[in-house]
């Protein structure tokens, strides 16, 4: 009997701790939300969406940042969810069990786990640097390649999860591969490969460090991809150390609204996944 | 219909409404081996597949008629390391030979599984799909072919409201039902049935043996059981596999009543299996 009441003395302690912690990070995650929301909100005028980026009390906004970081997220979405798509579908449809696939898949680990720092140093060197300037372009790509991993891998998991017998079902009516593969098993992963994308879409909207040395960022209007283009979490980084009350205000803002998207995007994913289910 | 089939004088009954073999063979098994890469799976197997009959083939587990089914429509190329040797003549064209085209050969060698495989679409689009990858119809015609098979497979009336509707929401039987219209639809010559009742609840069992009696008048099917009053019920021939090996084969109610083989009788009597 002594021994069950030990025991029910460490479950009891052991519970203690782990719900200790949970609640510890549950507590430190509300107060960044609470933080993020007090400082942000009341920052959060219209004009952070209809102005740009000004010198201090010239009443800025952040309009030029929410553009070209629209705009660099969907042009690195265009350019790494097809590679991503591609390379997950060729893991879990053709290479399966062979040593490429062994090999890419670990390489894709390794990319996954990258910092993003060196992502943005390695676009600078294979295009800052060789093409003469910082770029809206580059930035792009450093995100891509940030985007790819993740998708890949997302990719591969929710192909595995359709059942073997789909595919033969399908191959047993005489489709060729690439039909069993584009009609029924992509169309069966559809919701869990989107939940992928978006969360590769999350990941990469928050990223400074891989722009830092590629699109830089930008003070001004500019659409042109081949000039370097402004970016919420460069104008952040930016404004969040200067002595101006107003600019770290702006800064505030722009964080609530990286993270109001961010959070949608996750949630939205987490429907996708549900509904998958 | 029957629905207490598990009975001995069900099979006899069933056994006399089974039509007997005419001479002509759809498929002819020659010398056939084959093998899980060392696992020597089946064991120089010889028989004739009549046309526009229903051959069972019965077993235990691991005895390889599950493994010859996949021969019949070349799903083991799907799987490097399984191979066949030998020959298989299919209206005299080696099906194992080099030339045939797997998705030609699969087009006219359909199969249905042991589970419901609904794609995740349409009750529409799953028989559209089978359809558009051999034949472009217009869109009358797909209607057409559409409502063909769904009445060939008597699964018409419980779906005619809800073509467009998703697959995924039917129950197990008519799913089933759902993939033979699908694997007909097609419009192969030989049909495939690999256990096509084991996860079906009894109802919806007597409704595909129904079916698959109504079938043999166009199709030719080969059925792998492990319910031996099914094979009785719905069988003109039967072959019984053990190891690897054809044990015996013949007509129904010969290797039902009165087998040749001991271990044919062992295992239809339930000695073992």
């Amino acid at each position: 009997m002594a021994s069950l009441a030990r025991r029910r003395a460490t479950d009891l302690v052991v519970k203690a701790i782990s719900t200790g912690f949970a609640a510890l990070s549950i507590v430190l995650l509300a107060w960044i939300l609470w933080t993020l929301i007090s400082r942000g909100l009341p920052a959060l005028g219209p004009q952070v969406f209809t102005n740009v980026m000004a010198p201090p009390g010239g009443n800025g906004g952040l309009l030029n940042a929410i553009v070209g970081s629209l705009l660099q997220i969907v042009v690195a979405l265009v350019i790494g969810t097809p590679i991503g798509l591609m390379c997950g579908t060729f893991l879990a449809e053709n290479g399966r069990g062979t040593r490429i696939a062994g090999t890419v898949r670990f390489i894709n680990d390794v990319l996954l786990s990258a910092p993003s720092i060196l992502i943005g140093l390695f676009v600078y060197q294979i295009l800052v640097v060789p093409f003469g300037g910082f770029s809206g372009w580059a930035g792009s790509i450093a995100l891509a390649i940030l985007i790819v991993p993740v998708v890949v891998r997302t990719t591969e998991d929710m192909l595995n999860l359709v059942p073997i017998g789909l595919r033969e079902a399908a191959f047993a009516l005489g489709a060729p591969q690439w039909k069993v593969v584009t009609l029924v098993t992509w169309r069966a992963a559809r919701a869990g490969i989107v939940t992928g994308v978006l969360l590769a879409l999350a990941r990469a909207a928050g990223e400074t460090a891989p722009l830092l040395f590629t699109s830089l960022g930008n003070n001004g209007w500019s659409l042109d991809m081949s000039r370097p283009m402004a970016s919420l979490p460069i104008a952040i980084y930016q404004y969040a150390a200067s002595p101006f009350e107003d600019w770290v205000a702006l800064a505030w803002a722009g964080a609530l609204l990286i993270t109001v998207g961010v959070l949608t995007l996750n949630i939205l994913s987490r429907l996708f996944l549900a509904k998958m289910k | 219909m029957n629905f207490a089939p598990d009975t001995p004088l069900d099979i006899a009954t069933a056994v006399n409404r089974a039509t007997p073999p005419s001479g002509q063979p759809k498929l002819k098994v020659d010398k056939l081996n084959f093998y899980y890469g060392d696992n020597h799976a089946l064991k120089n197997i010889n028989f004739d597949i009549p046309e526009k009959r229903v051959t069972a083939m019965i077993g235990p587990s691991g005895c390889g008629k599950s493994t010859l089914l996949r021969v019949f429509n070349r799903m083991y190329q799907l799987y490097p390391g399984q191979r066949a040797e030998g020959s298989i003549l299919f209206d005299g064209v080696d099906l194992l030979g080099k030339g045939l085209d797997s998705t030609v050969v699969r087009s006219r060698i359909g199969m249905v599984f042991q589970k419901p495989t609904p794609f995740p679409m349409s009750i529409y689009d799953n028989i559209a799909f089978g359809v558009k990858l051999h034949e472009s119809l217009s869109k009358a015609q797909m209607d057409e072919r559409v409502e063909w098979c769904l009445r060939k497979a008597a699964i018409w009336e419980e779906t005619k409201d809800r073509l467009h509707t998703s697959a995924l929401g039917m129950s197990g039987g008519q799913q089933q039902r759902l993939c033979i219209a699908r694997t007909i639809a097609v419009r192969p010559e030989v049909i495939l049935l690999d256990e096509p009742t084991s996860a079906l609840d009894p109802i919806s069992t007597s409704k595909i043996e129904d079916l698959i009696d109504e079938l043999k008048q166009d199709f030719t099917i080969v059925i792998v059981t492990h319910n031996m009053q099914q094979a009785a019920r719905c069988a003109d021939l039967t072959a019984f596999f053990y190891l690897g090996e054809l044990i015996e084969v013949g007509v129904s109610s010969d290797i039902f009543t009165n087998p040749r083989e001991p271990r044919t009788r062992d295992y239809i009597t339930g000695r073992f299996g």
